[in-house]
């Protein structure tokens, strides 16, 4: 044990310090990283490639020295027009085309912090190291504790073997005292002759435990039934979280480039379903970004091939579409219809509330039960903004006319009819 | 074409090894140990290998416990207008070469599956069909053809294209005719598009037949105004008297959807306009229009020209005219030449306001029905002829002929488009056999249907929801159709289909697309007729929006004298012609939108067609032909029924499993008699579903068929009626076989031409029992109210509605021991309060025709299976919209006590309808009982009530034990007897079992699951969709932004639907009504739908049973006061 404790930590003091070690190395250029990400990273590439801007690998030793690449950042559109040679020399090789103005966008500090950024762009962090600093902490996850039901077991298998050893110690002993007695020698009764005679001289207690045993039984077969297609295990609070045909990691997405939901998810608000993102608007970006920070181009390479996309020649072959099989994480149970914008639009919830938080996620998992009970649970508690709907005037009124001995003025969805069969099963 | 190369399989064959030669037949190179192995003898015994099959059984079942993954798949790329979960709507146009409707599509994720009416086309209907409202499934029919055919087998569209060119380069070589027989071509690109065909192929001629014709009519315009065309009739403003004679007007004839929405539009009362249309119908069969009019005469077929005749003599002495001088009487009914008299009087003095119309496709029997119209002034005013249809076109004479040529072999090919001819002609005139002379035969069909399986070519054309299209149904109307799904059957999964009109633009040689071609035709022809749009591609966006475009009418004239269809693609230059044509135009377009001006203008156009002189008509002898038909012991007359129509649609099971609104039978062809006749003849009676009915064998023009008999009341006696659409001989009709006899008899046979017009109706008509028996399904059984008409049906006439709005609407009373007290007053519950909205439905009974659009709607939106023939005679019908149909009797209470007839048997004469019974219609649906038999007795409160006043209905909770349907008072709830979604015995008329039909779901709507109880939900997913779009939008909810799915299929708005809680709302009013009750008011239910009383426009007071006898007892007990008063 001591010898893991000491692993353990030591672990842990080497994370501390490669942590600390990188956010050091980096702390200058961090907040250049943040602005380059949120306002170039769409054009520019930090590689030699070119996306819709041209690749950004070693602009410094291009480009003139002095303050030109910060004016250019800043108005690119004023170094054209003032006649400046290499300006317009970029100008004509990118097809005649101006960069967004960023004068107005960022701060001058921040065009300054992106320059930094851009002209030494920080060492990659190899993959493998997060990886493994990933397994490690789920490893410690799993050796957390012993699963009591093992430890039963093990009692059990005990006790087992404890009444087999003093059965054969009673019989030889009963055989030692017979044969000082002189008597006989007992006849050798088998275990299950005398388990049969046992039973039959205790049949109300057999009985007894017969019955509570089968009502054991039976409570958790309904038990169990209750839990068909029911993924959530409310148990151990984990949800289920298959794994996807690519490694799709919401973490970095929603959470690392706060991307808001609705930018993928973009039906939400107008339909029933939330919308699994087409593989289009992945290749907004990622006509781009060719390069994860985790998985390298291994995962964002289904994307392509989902596309049709030949990210080399940059073009698309429609006969090599092929729609990407999610797997679906959020199963309502049958027969119910839930509508996303319906909460989304009028009852202003925030994803994470059924959700939960997505940013942090790697694989998505459900978080809620999606159970009925789960349902009407939030609908006899949550209030219904009702003030400034003008489709709830009229509803309003009536309501506090109803609840006028309880004096209240604001109303649950419950209230309103909101847990009534028909609003979900139709 | 032989080769010397040599393959082989591996070196052992190539050298012919003796190893390889005592094995080559050998399946195995080594024997199979199967005697050792299940004798044990082998390596793996008998016992291991159940051991293995047993470990895998048990690894698969455990593998299997667990909930399967659930996929998700986004598109690659999203169309921009989809949003998934998001129904889109377009705007097209049905037209299947039968019946013509403007339409909204609703797609699904890409997928139609609704069909409603495009509101925006003001001139036409309000509504849809039941057939309409049916086509979505067409789309998904799996007896489709997914490639073309040559010889009967399956091909590809290479070599039948090939195979076709030479034909039609032979054909024209040599001077022989292509024929191209199509029903009417309403789309004017598609006519042009048949002129490039003939461009290249100047042997080729275009026929036109309609297989339910209306050429007469055609001919008597000819006749009387020199216009060869079908005129529009407007039946909103014949406001006072319409006198229709065997014309199914609401039902079928010619544009019944149009027709029906102007016509309630008279029928719609109120105590402020105590005014209504009065509606006399002459008919042999019991029709939806014979159904719903005021008064109704029986005559026989063989009397409609002689009714028309002295209708014409009545009117010509009423507005003093020349009479003509045949004289006709009707024999069969005597009351007819007495009504005819007046009715002639009436329609005297609504001169321009009323309309006289004629089934009978006879041209001196119309002749005389245009000189009625004349008489009356009813041209331009109620009747056009210069706003013309262009539906109904065809040619019976064109048919002759064309069946003249192929017997002559003048004809070398013959093209059938939108028609099915084989099916369709009459026996007598022999088509098949003449077609089948000719050499090459193509068919455009989209099934192999009669006419197809007989063609050398079948190139199947894509269904009207694939296709791109115009149509010109009435002159100076357009409307476009666009495709709302990619087609189904598309390469490379298939050779696929493909439209006829790129077909025959690719036979034509023009290189181009039929959707640039169309763009190209109406940037050329259609564009310059309107002074909306500046530019063609506002235009054209902007018309396939909306779906519909109504030009300048002075232009459109102007534009008819120069412009006969031309070939536009010369394909001279080898470039398609087909762009730069607007800008031309566009700059000499000068026209502004002025609506004064354009009226003008068009009342002087038609002002200067009127000028031309008008031919002489010579109405006697017109007079003598039409009454020469000569009559018969039995006659018959074939009618189309609202359901199936002419049987394009035969393979639908919604159709098939729709009612017929009069008889209320599904699933069957039949012959309809008078029950005396029934009576007299020995047929069985059927008056109940489990007796069985007579099949007889009917010979009509020579043609022998055995059909059930099935007894219709208001039938004229000595007549027989016989729906066509049914006798589909089509192997891969799967739901038409379902139908009785095996898919029934096809009445298309006994047609018969006269004075070169196709008849329906025949005097040579012999019936002959045969002792063999028949099971109808019915869905009502029962046939009158038996005197409970204040509880279920209230009717008064117009005469004692102007005296009195709310007469025969007695309010409810209740006993109690303080006396009688109103019903609101006493209720064993609390009123629950309805806090937000509170829903609610009014049914205008006297607008309600009966058309069973509603249902086949709501059999659309809310999944509901069909169950089949078997399944409805077991009551098992699944419909949860119905629509009851009651005839009255002759029998009452009064009756009985007068004339001494005892109890039983004026119970069992209560059940018999009169001779001539009247009709009324009921919608039936969840009444949504605010105090609900249903929710009291379930055990698990699967059915309880919302806030907003509906019954709701939880499937997922029930359990089956039918203790709400046993309590339903109104029998509207439906028990999932089977599982319809899976049952292989549903599998050929479900067409949720089928990888095709599934796709016609609506889901938004739950597929109910078998032991569970359904019913009317009030379209809960609408209502759910449309409050959100409210909250969404920070609003109250618009009233009539919600529609449920049968108020909006309604073609005569007699539904009424909306927040009872709003005060402004249409159902509010409706429900302030004088003429509203609810049904079974008395037991306290508080239903949440209610009724508006049928006004029949009638002089004779209605009186309500229970009336009767309050009054009787009334007098009784006065009398008894006297009495008493006597005494002391």
């Amino acid at each position: 044990m001591m010898k893991d404790m000491s692993r353990n930590a030591l672990n842990f003091l080497f994370g501390l310090i490669l942590v600390g070690f990188v956010s050091i190395n980096h702390a200058s250029a961090a907040d250049g990283k943040t602005v380059f990400k949120q306002n170039c990273a769409v054009c520019h590439a930090l590689t030699d490639q070119k996306i819709t801007g041209p690749g950004l690998k070693a602009v410094g030793d291009r480009v003139p020295k002095g303050d030109w690449l910060f004016n250019w950042i800043k108005n690119n559109d004023k170094l054209i027009k003032g006649g400046d040679a290499y300006a317009v020399k970029i100008y004509k090789e990118n097809g005649n085309q101006t960069m967004t103005v960023m004068e107005g966008t960022l701060t001058d500090d921040e065009i300054k912090a992106v320059e930094a950024y851009i002209l030494n762009p920080p060492v990659e962090v190899k993959p493998t190291a997060v990886a493994s600093a990933g397994s490690a902490t789920e490893g410690n996850e799993d050796e957390k504790g012993v699963n009591p039901l093992y430890i039963l077991l093990a009692v059990i298998v005990i006790l087992a073997i404890l009444t087999v050893i003093l059965r054969g110690v009673r019989l030889s002993l009963q055989n030692v005292n017979n044969a000082k007695e002189g008597a006989e020698e007992a006849e050798p009764v088998s275990f299950y002759e005398e388990s049969k005679n046992w039973l039959g001289g205790h049949r109300r207690f057999v009985a007894v435990c017969l019955i509570v045993l089968s009502c054991i039984g039976m409570k958790s077969c309904w038990n169990s039934l209750f839990r068909v297609g029911v993924y959530y295990d409310w148990q151990t609070g984990k949800g289920y979280h298959p794994e996807q045909p690519i490694k799709f990691s919401h973490k970095i997405h929603a959470g690392d480039n706060a991307i808001a939901c609705q930018y993928c998810h973009n039906s939400v608000e107008k339909s029933r379903h939330a919308g699994i993102p087409t593989v289009n608007i992945c290749m907004n970006c990622h006509k781009g970004i060719q390069e994860g920070a985790v998985t390298g181009t291994k995962e964002i390479s289904k994307i392509y091939a989902a596309a049709g996309f030949d990210p080399k020649a940059g073009t698309y072959d429609v006969s090599k579409q092929n729609p990407i099989q999610w797997i679906k994480v959020h199963n309502l149970p049958d027969h119910v219809y839930f509508n996303h914008s319906q909460h989304v639009v009028v009852g202003k919830i925030e994803c994470a509330q059924c959700h939960g938080d997505v940013k942090a996620m790697t694989t998505v998992e459900q978080k809620s039960p999606l159970t009925m009970k789960w349902c009407i649970e939030c609908h006899r508690k949550t209030e219904v903004a009702m003030a400034g709907n003008a489709y709830y005037d009229r509803l309003h009124e009536a309501l506090k006319e109803k609840y006028k001995k309880e004096h209240l003025n604001t109303f649950t969805v419950a209230q309103m009819g909101g847990i009534e069969c028909a609003k979900c099963h139709y | 074409m032989g080769t010397n190369k040599k393959y082989w399989k591996g070196l052992s064959e190539l050298n012919e090894s003796p190893e390889f030669l005592k094995h080559q037949q050998n399946e195995f190179v080594e024997d199979l140990p199967m005697t050792e192995t299940l004798n044990g003898e082998g390596t793996t015994s008998r016992r291991d290998f159940l051991k293995v099959v047993g470990f895998t059984t048990a690894a698969a079942a455990l593998a299997s416990c667990e909930t399967p993954v659930i996929k998700s798949i986004p598109y690659v790329v999203k169309p921009e207008d989809v949003t998934p979960g998001v129904a889109n709507f377009y705007a097209s146009t049905f037209y299947d070469g039968h019946d013509f409707a403007p339409v909204l599509v609703k797609t699904q994720e890409g997928r139609p599956i609704k069909i409603e009416a495009n509101e925006l086309h003001k001139k036409h209907s309000e509504g849809t069909t039941a057939r309409t409202q049916a086509s979505v499934l067409g789309l998904y029919d799996s007896a489709r053809l997914t490639a073309p055919y040559a010889k009967g087998t399956a091909s590809d569209w290479k070599s039948v294209d090939a195979a076709i060119g030479k034909s039609l380069a032979d054909a024209a070589a040599s001077g022989k005719e292509i024929a191209i027989l199509s029903s009417t071509i309403v789309s004017p690109s598609t006519r042009s598009v048949i002129s490039e065909f003939i461009a290249k192929y100047p042997t080729a001629r275009v026929y036109q037949y309609d297989s339910v014709s209306y050429s007469a009519l055609r001919e008597a315009n000819e006749k009387v105004f020199a216009a060869c065309v079908v005129s529009t009739y407007d039946f909103e403003k014949a406001n006072k008297v319409v006198v229709s004679v065997a014309a199914d007007f609401l039902g079928t004839w010619l544009a019944p959807a149009v027709f029906s929405t102007a016509y309630a539009k008279n029928k719609k009362v109120s105590p402020e306009k105590p005014e209504m249309v009065k509606h006399y119908q002459f008919e042999s069969n019991l029709s939806l229009t014979g159904a719903n009019a005021d008064e109704r005469y029986m005559i026989k077929p063989s009397e409609i020209g002689k009714t028309i005749v002295a209708l014409y003599n009545e009117v010509a002495k009423a507005t003093g005219n020349t009479a003509v001088s045949a004289s006709a009487s009707i024999a069969s009914n005597p009351d007819v030449q007495k009504a005819l008299a007046k009715i002639a009087k009436e329609l005297a003095a609504a001169k321009g306001q009323s309309l006289v119309v004629c089934g009978l496709n006879d041209t001196d029997t119309q002749v005389l029905v245009n000189g009625i119209n004349k008489m009356l002034d009813n041209y331009d005013k109620t009747i056009s002829y210069e706003h013309h249809l262009n539906l109904k076109k065809g040619d019976d004479k064109e048919l002759a002929n064309l069946i003249a040529n192929m017997n002559s072999g003048k004809t070398g090919v013959v093209i059938t488009y939108n028609s099915n001819p084989v099916y369709t002609a009459p026996a007598k005139i022999g088509f098949a056999a003449a077609y089948k002379k000719v050499p090459v035969k193509i068919s455009f069909a989209q099934t192999l249907d009669e006419t197809a399986q007989l063609a050398d070519y079948v190139c199947p054309d894509h269904n009207w929801l694939e296709s791109w299209g115009d149509a010109n149904p009435v002159r100076g109307h357009y409307s476009l159709q666009q495709p709302t799904i990619n087609p189904i059957f598309s390469q490379p999964r298939y050779q696929g289909t493909r439209q006829a009109q790129d077909t025959l633009l690719k036979w034509a040689g023009v290189k181009t697309d039929y959707l640039t071609y169309l763009q190209a035709y109406w940037q050329n022809s259609i564009f310059p007729m309107q002074a909306k749009y500046g530019d063609f591609y506002s235009f054209w966006s902007n018309t396939l929006h909306d779906g519909i475009l109504k030009v300048h009418f002075a232009k459109l004239v102007e534009a008819e004298k120069t412009a006969v269809n031309e070939p536009m693609a010369k394909d001279s230059s080898g470039k398609p012609l087909m762009t730069g044509v607007a800008a031309v135009i566009a700059d000499s377009l000068a026209l502004k939108k002025d609506e004064k001006k354009e009226k003008a203008e068009e009342k002087k156009v038609i002002a200067a067609e009127e000028e031309k002189k008008l031919p002489e008509v010579d109405y006697n002898a017109a007079a003598s032909k039409a009454t020469a038909a000569k009559g018969g012991t039995w006659e018959i007359t074939v009618y189309e029924k609202v359901s199936l129509g002419n049987g394009n649609q035969s393979n639908n099971p919604w159709l098939h499993e729709l009612p017929d609104p009069i008889s209320k039978v599904t699933w069957d062809n039949y012959i309809t008699m008078h029950p005396e006749d029934v009576h007299e003849q020995k047929f069985g009676e059927m008056l109940r579903q489990d007796v069985d009915g007579s099949i007889a064998t009917l010979t009509v023009n020579g043609v022998a068929v055995e059909l059930p008999v099935y007894p219709q009341p208001g039938q004229a006696k000595g007549t027989i009626g016989v729906a066509l659409g049914y006798g589909r001989k089509v192997e891969s009709y799967k739901v038409a076989k379902e139908a009785g006899l095996d898919g029934g008899a096809n009445a298309f046979e006994f047609l018969s031409v006269t004075n070169d017009t196709i008849q329906n109706i025949s005097s040579e008509v012999s019936i002959a029992a045969t002792d063999k028996i028949h099971q109808f399904a019915a869905t009502q059984i029962h046939h009158t109210i038996m005197g409970r008409e204040e509880q279920i049906l209230r009717e008064t006439s117009l005469a004692q509605y102007k005296e009195d709005a709310a007469s025969n609407n007695p309010k409810a009373f209740i006993h109690t021991n303080q006396g009688e007290r109103p019903l609101e007053e006493v209720d064993l519950w609390a009123a629950h309060p309805r806090p937000g909205v509170k829903w609610g439905m009014v049914i205008d009974m006297n607008t309600c025709i009966g058309c069973a659009a509603c249902v086949v709607a709501c059999t659309a939106e809310n999944n509901v299976p069909t169950v089949g023939k078997d399944q409805v005679r077991r009551t098992r019908d699944m419909a949860w919209l119905r629509i009851d149909r009651y005839y009255t009797s002759d029998m009452t209470r009064k009756r009985a006590e007068e004339e001494h007839i005892g109890g039983r048997r004026m119970y069992l004469d209560m059940e018999n309808p009169s001779f001539n019974p009247k009709v009324t219609f009921q919608p039936i649906m969840c009444q949504h009982c605010n105090h609900a038999p249903c929710e009291t007795v379930c055990p698990v409160l699967a059915t309880n009530h919302s806030t907003e006043g509906l019954n709701q209905m939880t499937y997922n909770r029930c359990i089956g034990t039918r203790y709400c349907a046993n309590n339903c008072p109104f029998k509207v709830r439906r028990f999932n007897w089977f599982n319809y979604q899976g049952n292989p015995d549903f599998a050929d008329i479900n067409p949720s079992q089928q990888d095709l039909g599934r796709m016609v779901l609506n889901p938004d709507v739950v597929v109910r699951g078998r032991g569970v109880m359904e019913k009317c939900s009030m379209c809960q997913q609408r209502l759910q969709a449309g409050k959100l779009e409210a909250k969404k939008a920070g609003q109250p909810i618009k009233d009539g932004a919600i529609k449920t799915a049968c108020q909006q299929a309604c073609p005569t708005n007699a539904i009424s639907f909306g927040d009872l809680n709003d005060k402004d709302s249409q159902v509010t009013k409706d429900r302030e009504n004088e003429r509203n009750y609810f049904l079974l008011e008395e037991v306290g239910i508080k239903p949440t739908v209610s009724y508006l009383v049928k006004v029949r426009n009638q002089e004779e007071k209605i009186t309500l049973e229970a009336e009767e006898e309050k009054e009787e007892k009334e007098e009784g007990e006065g009398h008894k006061e006297k009495k008493e008063e006597a005494h002391a």
